[in-house]
């Protein structure tokens, strides 16, 4: 599963600390979902795309593998 | 949950590995320190201190109370799985050590005694644990 999290944060001009905060988690979460190591959960993925004003399928779309 | 307690959760983590890793090493040196001098009393001193002075270290490196409370789970979700992932390496490494043990254990059960072997494993399991956190935590 690819996401495009990092852009978004990036472009609300966020670091991964600011966003850890912002959804009440971990900046390693942050940091192993941005590089694809770990999968949230829907509550957390939910929050993310909430922060940005945006969906869950805009900031994670399924691979051919999954 | 706040912010504060995440970053608390994530201090209490890191200080946990590095934890395991001192007392892994200092269990594996008085495990194995035996089998090449024959006597374990004075590695047996030194290791139980440096075993104390790393607990104090990290007692008083990471603030903690007398007041603060042992949590089996970590609230954050990523911690909480790391935590349970490392669990999983502590299981496996346990199992191959013990299967190691086994194989090679004729040559061995002379000069071994339970209480040695049991530290041991209790060494590899401190080790594995630390090393999975610090291997799961990187960036």
């Amino acid at each position: 599963m690819q996401n495009h999290i990092a852009e978004f944060r990036k472009k609300a001009g966020l670091s991964q600390q600011e966003l850890a905060d912002a959804i009440n988690v971990s900046r390693k979460t942050i940091s192993t979902v941005e590089t694809s190591r770990f999968t949230p959960s829907v509550t957390i993925a939910l929050k993310i795309a909430r922060q940005f004003n945006t969906t869950v399928e805009l900031l994670f779309t399924l691979e051919e593998v999954d | 949950m706040k912010q504060q307690d995440i970053k608390t959760e994530e201090k209490l983590m890191s200080q946990n590995a590095w934890f395991s890793v001192f007392m892994g090493i200092t269990l594996l040196i008085i495990s194995g320190y035996p089998i090449i001098g024959n006597t374990s009393a004075p590695l047996l001193i030194l290791g139980s201190a440096a075993f104390l002075g790393s607990f104090l270290m990290f007692v008083i490196r990471g603030g903690f109370t007398w007041r603060m409370k042992y949590h089996l789970t970590y609230k954050d979700e990523y911690l909480n799985t790391i935590d349970t992932i490392a669990y999983k390496h502590v299981v496996l490494a346990l199992l191959f050590s013990m299967g190691t043990v086994y194989l090679f254990s004729e040559g061995l059960t002379l000069h071994i005694s339970h209480s040695m072997m049991a530290t041991f494993y209790l060494a590899i399991m401190c080790l594995a644990y630390g090393i999975s956190i610090f291997w799961q935590s990187r960036d």
